[in-house]
């Protein structure tokens, strides 16, 4: 009797704990939110000056800056995950020669900072030629897109490196057992698995590319944190400029969860809604044959 | 915010400066940086030779840093240290009190002078435009359509603003953050001309065959001395002071006047503009 009152107490003081730290849990969460919140009220209700922010001027110098960092972002993003394939296929090579400048091209585009590699292209590279010789006039925004490509490649080149490892040996050693060469097997079986496995991590990576993008104000592209540092330094005025930038990046970096979420859903061939679909797909073809 | 480790302050002013920090710099700061009494913090931006820059051994030198020697070392008998930062945000840094002073070429003018005090004028300045020699501009009316660079901030880019105005809006401004990229973008033929102050400019151009400065009557011409190359300004420089600091301000202008007085000033001048 005595033993059970006490472990059904204890059992009681258990839950009684469970509840309480997801209580504290609440009120820490709660508390965060009112605090953000309201400096977030305070700053759009004291810092920020509604004339300058709607102001035409300004919204269409954002804009044109906006529609730029777009451009480069979807340019870079797709050499970027082309070559990132390349490299991920270079590093799982069997060839020791490949195998070894896959690994060295990540560890250098890795291992140095994107800013160094952008110095390096804009303000280096032209030097090569002699004074005022160098052909490519605006070299700016092509050394941005070659700067975040061969940066973004490397970590690209990973994730799809960590996607092809994940897939199970037997599924290349079945497609080998059916005839198919190592290049079909890999085309046709691993690397549409791999491709799914390293969605989520290539897509963190891009995200990163378009935040990666506000470093170019340093090699005097005229993108979104150029606008704003022209803005502060003229108007005096931080936290007006500050709404836009955080805005615009959002616009971009959501849309671009988006688009990743949606690539994740469609390339989950295991859920239900799709494994229907290709059932009726696939039944409906079977029928025609 | 405001240990003293002068190695990471310059990178906190950066933030501070970008407006994201001001308010915990104003919350953190506003006894510390420039309320020292004895140390002097100087905000500069560097390198703008020949007025702050750093010889090969990294010794900071230039005609601001001996000015700054003269007037807070030996006339006020104080310490004084530099403190680098970006000089898009120099004025809000100051106002934030990341340091005392601003000493980096600045030029007096009304919008600046909104936001802070300036002291007495202590040298003269023209914006000029610099060109590659084998270039096909000519003159003024040739930059039309083309591109040119500034550094970001300045008056030089203020400058710009206008001749892009006057040439109905057929100029494309390249913003770069510190003067060198502007002139490394001249070299590597991404910009026509780099348009900035003389003195500055005339270093660069001393140090590069082929860099030259665009001829022409400016409005300087009528001026003794005037330079023999365009001038789209006159400027002056100042020392710039929170607006809440006109007791300090007062006692540097008769520091800056005295040093005019005993030849210190010339001395000083002859050094980097060989008189």
């Amino acid at each position: 009797m005595a033993t059970q009152t006490d472990s059904e107490s204890g059992a009681d003081s258990v839950m009684m704990r469970d509840r309480l730290v997801k209580r504290v849990g609440e009120i820490a969460a709660g508390g965060f939110v009112l605090a953000v919140g309201g400096l977030i009220v305070w700053i759009l209700s004291t810092q920020v000056d509604y004339r300058l922010l709607g102001s035409p001027l300004i919204a269409g110098r954002f804009a044109e800056a906006f529609l730029l960092v777009v451009q480069i972002v979807v340019v870079s993003s797709l050499l970027s995950v082309s070559a990132g394939v390349l490299v991920g296929l270079g590093r799982i090579s069997t060839s020791p020669v490949t195998g070894r400048i896959a690994k060295g091209y990540v560890e250098f585009f890795r291992g140095t900072p994107l800013l160094f590699q952008l110095f390096v292209i804009f303000f280096g590279v032209p030097r090569l030629w002699a004074t005022g010789e160098f052909p490519i006039q605006n070299w700016a925004v092509p050394a941005a897109v070659i700067g975040l490509t061969l940066n973004h490649a490397a970590y690209v080149g990973e994730a799809i490196r960590g996607g092809i490892d994940a897939v199970p040996d037997g599924q290349m050693e079945a497609a080998r057992s059916l005839g198919m060469s190592r290049v079909m097997a890999l085309r046709e079986v691993v690397l549409p698995q791999a491709w799914r496995n390293a969605l989520a991590a290539i897509g963190n990576d891009q995200i990163i590319l378009v935040k990666d993008t506000s470093l170019l104000t340093v090699i005097a592209v005229p993108e979104i944190m150029s606008v704003f540092r022209n803005i502060n330094s003229n108007q005096l005025d931080p936290w007006t400029p500050l709404v836009w930038v955080c805005l615009l990046y959002l616009a971009i970096t959501m849309s671009m969860s988006q688009l990743v979420n949606g690539l994740e859903r469609r390339s989950d061939w295991g859920s239900d809604s799709t494994m229907l679909g290709r059932l009726t797909r696939g039944s409906g073809g079977g029928g025609e044959s | 915010m405001c240990v003293s480790d002068r190695q990471t302050t310059s990178r906190r002013q950066y933030v501070a400066a970008l407006g994201a920090g001001s308010v915990a710099a104003l919350a953190g700061c506003a006894s510390g940086g420039g309320g020292g009494e004895e140390t002097i913090s100087i905000g500069s931006d560097i390198p703008y030779e020949p007025f702050e820059y750093r010889n090969e051994a990294g010794e900071l030198i230039g005609f601001d840093v001996e000015i700054a020697a003269a007037v807070f070392s030996d006339e006020m008998g104080m310490d004084y240290e530099f403190q680098e930062t970006s000089f898009d945000g120099i004025i809000p840094a100051l106002n934030n009190a990341n340091f005392r002073v601003i000493m980096s070429a600045m030029t007096i003018n009304e919008t600046r002078a909104e936001s802070v005090d300036f002291s007495d004028p202590y040298f003269t300045a023209f914006q000029t435009v610099l060109i590659l020699d084998d270039d096909n501009i000519s003159q003024l009316d040739d930059l039309q359509g083309e591109t040119v660079g500034v550094q970001r901030g300045t008056t030089g880019e203020a400058a710009a603003e206008d001749l892009k105005s006057d040439f109905d809006g057929e100029l494309t401004i390249q913003s770069y953050d510190q003067i060198t990229g502007a002139f490394d973008a001249l070299l590597n033929n991404q910009v026509s001309a780099v348009i900035n102050d003389n003195t500055v400019s005339a270093s660069f151009a001393a140090e590069n065959d082929g860099v030259v400065f665009l001829e022409g009557d400016g409005v300087a011409a009528d001026r003794e001395n005037a330079p023999d190359y365009l001038t789209l300004t006159i400027e002056e420089y100042g020392i710039a002071f929170r607006q809440d600091d006109d007791e300090f301000r007062q006692e540097v202008n008769d520091a800056l006047a005295a040093i005019r007085e005993d030849g210190t000033y010339d001395e000083i001048y002859n050094e980097y503009f060989d008189g």
